[in-house]
């Protein structure tokens, strides 16, 4: 007993420091190096599980193409990214900073950002890879994540739209705008819903409202700032709160995440719903999950873009490998293959015009899913998203003004 | 002898509430300074407690309600040749489930739009929220449902081993029914049925998978809060997750120790 | 039991307090209406799990196939089946006998402070996994203990209570005066281990392991925390592809996969048990499961 007590103080005692908040920087000259130091290396990215045509890609198309390359990916199912980040900053937090477990995360913008805030990001890193020049060096979405200066943290993989979606057999004549989709709610009560912020997806909604009762995106100043969020924010939740009455459930409670939404969607229990992956649609909609009527609602205003990423931990112990993978997943030829509807359906974050012309053909080759319109089509008028310090204190103002204020 | 065993345990134990309280405490940091401060209770004590309240009363709920069906389920086991074995057979595949897929399988059943509702032809409207619903009653039932089977086979075992012989000299001498199980059955029964059902109750206060599938956004449960905090994007709201904890942990400890206290008391237990 | 076997005073289901009559048809009425209300919860995993389509609001799947399965076997529930089978075994392995030492230790007198060291062993039932692990991963991590160690260790500790327990109830029933009186026959230590000792107390050791096995199946919160993505077992699996939407069918697929190997291992055990044994007269009630 006392052995164990002894080992629990001396370990506890120790164990009081944080990690440096500036990251670490890849170490490596050029290339050839890293490809030398992945040789046999085992990458584990950890990634949403939920998703089986993700699942399926990363297994068979993925893993045999960078298993050509000398690395073995193995994917670590999560219910939720943040449990990756989670395991980063628990090994950072012990001091285990250079053979961590996690190796590559399939990152979103907010887990993106408390990592860099934390420092649990490897950077700088990918201007090595060859295939980072098939991208646009210009493209916004690939330069800000959610507001967060990318800085070389991360590498792009998809793009991705936040998009409303209904059932085209209940709804013959859908709303433009988004202020016609709250009246509509508003006229048929009970059929309509969106996530509890902090939910990734019911936090962008969110903010989506911000933008439209502010009269656009324009009025919203993109960086945070108090006097703005005590001019603006009252008009949002005030809306919101009187729009709760004619939520699913009277407004009562609301899904926690954007899964819990859509099966509600799912179950033709709510006629409209909303995502911020719309490759799934296709899929969801031939197996019967989803209404045959589905179809994507576009916005005459627009709606917020971005792109998702893969990161390396700080601390990742095959961070070679892991930018092997970054960069295969990056090339003109898997791009192509997640974008198939049939397999994925993601939309590329490579720039056309940095692809040979070959390439670009089977780009445009490409079946159109029945269901999901082209991202050209989707991101018409995207709008900008706000910087991360607004996200914590819109969410935190909805769950104490909207949640817990009926 | 006892040293493999206790070693680890008391590295556990002492370890886990060691290190919980000193990251709610602030002295085990993420980011930034060590600094000790009580913050993390104080800032958010009413979130706390609204918590706990809830906590507790789930756990009660579903407690007794396992209490009563397990109590009958043992000696349906203990009193009957085919019955009981069936029972003993039911009872022993429900307690080998995991939660997490008890809880996944009863989401499916109880639904808005589950099996029940699609069977019985109850548009989503009209079926009551049980799922998600404002009296957390999935939860309780995932809770009653799993607990009750490992009541009745706690009990049952008690039973079979210690009281059948007394519950046949109380049938020869001619006492009925009611009187066997008042008098014969049920003190007997007594503390196996109090320790199982402190188990059940403390192992209900600490899960988290159901009350996170089943529940709803708000209020939470102490052991969703925590979680929630733990995996949330702001980096500073670990130590008010590890308050949660500690404050689970306590109140666990303070019933089990109350429990055993009781037994003591009542000299039941041998 | 068949007419053949005797019947010892004690048995379940005596002449004596056997229900007749109208107490007869309450007593199948009740154990029907319990025996649903175990069962019952299962019913959606056995239709969902071999439902290809069951849009709402049919009433039953509109199209049926194995869908389910070959979508289960995709996302890797074979390989994660090995692995919770393995973690479960090694925990069973390392907390029975931990737990049989201590038990013994205890019962016959051979500890100081006993009453201390019991609260100890017992402690890790109040402690709640989430809370145990939230603190323990940064204490496991600084130690450099590895992900697959250290989960096996916080898994062991979780069912040392519980095997404690059970082989105390069945050491305070040992007599162990058979193994003194083999002593004094000359047998050696190894000898009366394994020919006397092991086979009185055999019930209850598999009892005891069976409630090991139980807690590293059941546990979800300990693996993906410890676990590091090191272990993926099924109900990671499971937890991942639940956290989908469409893949009701899979999911019910992992479900019924993790639901047959620890019943499979109590017909087992049941039919073990059922097996006259020489020497040992121990019965074998299903005492005592993990909730």
């Amino acid at each position: 007993m006392l052995v164990g007590l002894g080992a629990v103080v001396s370990l506890t005692l120790g164990a009081c420091a944080a990690p440096a908040p500036d990251g670490a920087r890849s170490e490596f000259a050029d290339w050839n190096d890293v490809i030398r130091a992945a040789q046999g290396q085992t990458v584990k990215l950890w990634m949403y599980g939920g998703d089986t045509q993700g699942n399926a890609y990363i297994d068979d198309v993925l893993a045999p193409a960078v298993a050509a390359e000398g690395v073995t990916l193995e994917r670590v199912p999560v219910t939720d990214t943040s449990d990756a980040l989670n395991r980063v900053l628990s090994e950072l937090q012990a001091g285990r900073t250079d053979d961590g477990t996690v190796d590559l995360v399939w990152v979103n913008g907010d887990n993106f950002r408390t990592g860099k805030e934390a420092g649990a990001w490897l950077c700088d890193w990918t201007n090595l890879m060859p295939n980072l020049a098939l991208t646009a060096p210009d493209d916004p979405l690939l330069l800000k994540d959610f507001g967060t200066p990318v800085d070389g943290c991360e590498a792009p993989w998809n793009k991705a739209q936040f998009t409303f979606v209904y059932n085209s057999d209940v709804i013959a004549d859908p709303p433009t705008t988004l202020a016609g989709v709250l009246a509509w709610a508003e006229a048929h009560p009970g059929r309509f819903s969106y996530p509890a912020p902090p939910d990734f997806t019911g936090s962008v909604f969110t903010r989506e409202v911000l933008y439209s009762v502010s009269g656009g995106y324009e009025n919203v100043p993109a960086t945070f700032d108090q006097d703005a969020y005590d001019q603006l924010t009252p008009k949002l939740f005030e809306r919101l709160r009187d729009l709760a009455p004619s939520l699913w459930r009277a407004g009562s409670t609301y899904p926690a995440n954007e899964q819990e939404l859509n099966q509600l969607y799912a179950d033709r229990q709510i006629d409209l719903t909303m995502t911020y992956g719309p490759a799934t649609l296709t899929d969801l909609v031939a197996s019967g999950t989803y209404p045959p009527g589905t179809k994507v609602l576009s916005l005459e205003e627009g709606t917020v873009g971005n792109a998702s990423f893969l990161s390396i931990p700080a601390n990742a112990a095959s961070s070679a490998g892991a930018m092997v993978v970054a960069n295969v997943a990056l090339s003109a030829g898997q791009q192509l293959a997640k974008a198939h509807p049939a397999t994925w359906g993601q939309f590329t974050v490579l720039d056309p015009n940095e692809l040979t012309p070959d390439d670009r053909a089977r780009f445009d080759a490409l079946p159109s899913s029945p269901v999901v319109p082209s991202y050209d089509v989707l991101s018409r008028s995207a709008n900008p998203e706000l910087a991360a310090a607004w996200v914590p204190v819109l969410d935190e103002g909805w769950r104490t003004t909207v949640l817990a204020g009926r | 002898m006892v040293l493999p065993a206790l070693v680890p345990a008391v590295f556990v134990v002492a370890g886990g509430v060691g290190a919980a309280a000193m990251q709610s405490l602030g002295l085990m940091p993420l980011v930034g300074p060590v600094r000790f401060s009580a913050d993390a209770y104080t800032g958010q004590a009413e979130d706390l407690f609204r918590a706990l309240g809830l906590s507790l009363a789930i756990a009660a709920v579903s407690t007794v309600i396992a209490a009563v069906f397990g109590v009958g389920t043992a000696l349906l086991i203990v009193g009957g040749r085919w019955c009981g074995r069936i029972l003993a057979a039911t009872s022993a595949a429900t307690v080998t489930i995991p939660h997490l897929i008890g809880a996944a399988t009863v989401g499916l059943l109880l639904a808005d739009s589950g099996v029940l509702a699609r069977v019985l032809g109850v548009p989503p409207e009209l079926w009551p929220s049980l799922v998600g619903g404002p009296w957390w009653l999935a939860v309780v039932a995932e809770y009653a449902w799993k607990e009750s089977a490992f009541i009745a086979l706690i009990v049952a075992g008690t039973l079979i081993t210690r009281v059948a012989r007394f519950d046949e000299a109380a049938a020869l001498l001619g006492a009925t029914r009611w009187m066997r199980f008042r008098f014969v059955m049920l003190p007997l029964a007594l503390p196996a049925l109090a320790i199982s059902s402190t188990i059940a109750f403390v192992y209900t206060l600490g899960s988290y998978e159901v009350a996170w599938l089943l529940g709803r956004t708000y209020p939470e449960p102490l052991a969703v809060m925590a979680l929630r905090l733990f995996n949330s994007v702001s980096l500073t709201a670990r130590p008010e997750a590890a308050a949660a904890a500690v404050l689970t942990t306590l109140v666990s400890f303070l019933v089990v120790g109350a429990c055993f206290w009781a037994l003591r008391k009542t000299a039941l237990w041998r | 039991m068949t007419g053949l076997d005797l019947r010892r005073p004690g048995d379940p289901g005596s002449t004596l307090t056997l229900a007749h009559g109208r107490g007869r048809l309450l007593r199948v009425l009740s154990t029907t209406l319990v025996a649903s209300w175990f069962l019952l919860p299962f019913a959606p995993l056995a239709l969902w799990a071999f439902a290809n389509q069951w849009s709402f609001p049919s009433t039953l799947p509109t199209e049926w196939g194995f869908d389910g399965l070959s979508s289960a076997i995709a996302q890797g529930a074979l390989p994660a089946l090995g692995t919770s089978l393995l973690l479960s075994l090694v925990v069973a392995a390392l907390a029975t006998p931990l737990g049989a030492l201590a038990a013994r230790a205890l019962t016959f007198g051979t500890v100081p402070w006993p009453r201390t060291v019991s609260i100890a062993l017992l402690a890790p039932i109040a402690l709640p996994p989430f809370a145990a692990v939230l603190g323990l991963n940064v204490l496991l991590l600084r130690a450099h203990i590895p992900p697959e160690a250290g989960l096996v260790l916080v898994l062991v500790v979780m069912a040392v209570p519980y095997t404690t327990f059970t082989m105390r109830v069945a050491y305070a029933a040992h007599d162990i005066h058979y193994e003194e009186e083999a002593r004094t026959l000359g047998a050696s230590r190894w000898n009366i281990l394994w020919r006397v000792h092991i086979p009185l107390v055999a019930p209850a050791l598999s009892r005891a392991a069976f409630l090991a096995f139980l807690v590293g199946w059941s546990d979800y919160v300990v693996t993906v925390v410890v676990g590091g993505g090191e272990v993926v077992t099924l109900p990671l699996v499971t937890a991942s592809m639940a956290a989908g939407i469409g893949n009701d069918s899979a999911v019910a697929i992992l479900s019924l996969s993790a639901i047959v190997p620890p019943l499979a291992l109590l017909a087992l055990a049941g039919f073990a048990g059922r097996r006259p044994r020489t020497g040992a007269v121990q019965k074998t009630p299903n005492v005592g499961e993990r909730p």
